[in-house]
């Protein structure tokens, strides 16, 4: 009885999963493998892939690893897609070194891969001889400069501020880094008190930045390399009262992000656009497919947000 | 003590879930996707073998994650410094086994219940592979080395063969040993196991210590597969093992529990997830799918007990 039961419930769950795959027939397939789900970011990211592929008559199958650093799992992910036999792969990979091996096993299937938001390391993809139709995203490092000048322009090129990292080694967080870094080389009176992780997530950066708080009382601006960090960020300063004496700028403008913007807490974000960036992976996706010529990088708008 | 008729309802959901998924999409029954299905399930099948023994003594281990990134860029960075890679990977294997040693040596001589210490060495392991390797991933290894991931025997990949010796040792080991004969009193009664004689904290030290040896042996084959070893791979692994374990009807209470179950478990859990990939399932849905999955196991597998009983 009990196994008739196992059986009946795990086709019918299967069955129920199974909508819009027959209506799909005939049409080419493209797959959007995103970092994770949980971040409004890529939530972004698959709305305009969905209208492109709308748009373009495409079936579109998204798909994330459950956390955003699962490369093992974002690697599964693309094997079985090339078992699925998609016509093309579009991701936005979690380890710019770490993906590489599923990319060589998609050009060995013949499938064409477009880059999206996140680069991979250009000397491990040659060294394995793989190699990917184009990149599609916001240049960081010019992000992490417009946040730098922002700061040092609005503290008249002094001050003390803080900041708030990615993970390390992920090329993203480094390259807002770098560009930040660069921004504020031009501002000598610029010092940073303190710059640690909080590994991209909001509670950590509520903790961090409040045990920064309490080491450098003093501090007057944070640059968060990622909007949930900073969002993080603006709780911690409330917490301790300082609501409006400690300058908040942020990263990827994020709808939360936006309204802080708004309502004053915040004083900038630099918007990547998401939702362009899911668009422009299907059109180029759609070209792959047609074998037409695509230039090696796809450039999407960046800018500064602010009130 | 081992429980062919529990694995037998296992192994009748396992094929519902293949013969549904062959009936739902052309991709599935290929021989290039069963063995892709048994590649990806190598790994968590590997750590949940050492959680299968540790569960049997009704024992847990919380740090399998920490270690296995652990072992991997302590590896890493000795292949890197050019130390040929059968040493690199032994190093790999014996800083496992060491972190288990010291689960088991702060279980029994600490007596600190499994959960806290294993709670605790998972987030020590995670800091110390955070500390050697500044947080940056190491990556870029030799062929020979890779070969461990990309390599083929008949058309096999290795870490299939790996994982099938790890299994047909581990069901040797828990079968026909003093060591698996002596997990399974522990399990069942401690008290009584001690009475009888056995040597418990021994015992018990090597089961953890075999549970940290085998994340070091997943650590090898996960490096050499993403040709990189990063401080923060293996987050939540151990919820993955234990999943495995669980729905291969090892008891959490301890004392029963067989290796067979455990691998139909981990291969329930890979086929799932192929599957739903198949299908083009959204990641929301397979995340509920999965976990649903896991609490039915349970609950038939609980209910078969009680008819038999």
């Amino acid at each position: 009885m009990k196994k008739i039961l196992i059986l009946f419930i795990s086709t019918a769950l299967l069955f129920a999963c199974q909508r819009g795959e027959k209506t799909a027939t005939g049409r080419p397939v493209v797959a959007l493998v995103m970092k994770t789900l949980n971040n409004p970011f890529f939530i972004d990211m698959q709305a305009g892939a969905e209208e492109a592929a709308e748009q373009l008559q495409f079936k579109l199958i998204a798909q994330a690893p459950e956390r955003e650093l699962d490369v093992e799992k974002q690697m599964q992910i693309i094997e079985n897609l090339i078992q699925r036999k998609v016509d093309a792969i579009c991701v936005a990979p979690s380890g710019s070194r770490e993906i590489v091996p599923a990319i060589v096993k998609a050009n060995e299937a013949g499938i064409p891969v477009l880059v999206v938001d996140t680069r991979v390391d250009s000397v491990s993809l040659q060294q394995a001889g793989g190699f990917v139709t184009t990149f599609i995203g916001s240049d960081n490092i010019d992000g992490g400069r417009l946040a730098g000048r922002f700061i040092s322009e609005k503290l008249n090129g002094k001050g003390k501020i803080a900041i708030l990292e990615g993970i390390p080694g992920h090329e993203t967080g480094d390259a807002r880094l770098t560009g930040f870094h660069q921004a504020i080389a031009d501002y000598p009176q610029i010092e940073i008190v303190a710059s640690q992780t909080a590994n991209w997530e909001r509670d950590q950066g509520y903790n961090v930045f409040q045990n920064i708080l309490q080491s450098h009382p003093e501090v007057q601006a944070v640059f968060a390399c990622n909007d949930m960090m900073a969002l993080g960020a603006i709780e911690a300063i409330s917490a301790s009262g300082k609501t409006g004496r400690v300058m908040v700028v942020g990263f990827d403008a994020i709808t939360d992000a936006r309204d802080a913007i708004a309502s004053g807490t915040m004083a900038a974000s630099i918007a990547q656009n998401p939702r362009e960036m899911g668009r422009l992976a299907m059109v180029y996706a759609h070209k792959a497919i047609q074998k037409d010529t695509i230039p090696p990088t796809i450039p999407v708008k960046i800018e500064l947000v602010r009130p | 003590m081992i429980y062919y008729g529990r694995q037998f309802g296992t192994l009748i959901g396992l094929l519902a879930l293949c013969l549904a998924l062959w009936i739902l999409t052309p991709h599935f029954l290929t021989v290039s996707n069963l063995l892709n299905i048994a590649q990806q399930t190598s790994i968590n099948a590997i750590i949940a073998v050492g959680m299968t023994f540790v569960i049997i003594t009704a024992g847990i281990d919380l740090s399998v994650g920490s270690i296995l990134a652990l072992s991997g860029v302590v590896m890493a960075t000795t292949l890197k410094a050019g130390v040929p890679w059968p040493i690199a990977v032994l190093v790999g294997l014996l800083v496992g086994f060491f972190c288990g040693i010291v689960n088991g040596f702060l279980i029994t001589r600490g007596k600190l219940p499994p959960f806290i210490s294993t709670l605790g060495m998972m987030s020590v392991a995670r800091g110390v592979a955070l500390m050697f390797t500044e947080g940056r991933p190491v990556s870029g290894f030799s062929d020979q080395f890779r070969f461990i991931a990309n390599g083929e025997w008949f058309h096999v990949p290795l870490p299939v063969i790996v994982m099938i010796g790890v299994y047909l040792l581990a069901h040797f080991l828990l079968t026909r040993t003093k060591l698996g004969r002596y997990t399974y009193a522990i399990g069942g009664n401690e008290e009584a196991a001690l009475l009888s004689g056995v040597n418990v904290n021994f015992y018990k030290t090597v089961v953890y210590g075999l549970c940290g040896l085998l994340s070091g042996l997943a650590a090898v084959i996960l490096t050499a597969r993403l040709n990189s070893a990063q401080p923060i791979a293996g987050i939540m692994y151990e919820l993955d093992a234990i999943a495995a374990t669980v729905i291969g009807g090892t008891s959490l209470m301890g004392g029963e529990g067989s290796i067979v179950g455990t691998l139909i478990g981990a291969l329930i859990m890979g086929v799932l997830r192929n599957g739903l990939n198949l299908l083009g399932v959204s990641s929301f849905i397979q995340q509920t799918v999965i976990g649903s999955v896991i609490i039915l196991a349970v609950l038939i597998d609980m209910a078969l007990k009680k008819q038999k009983k």
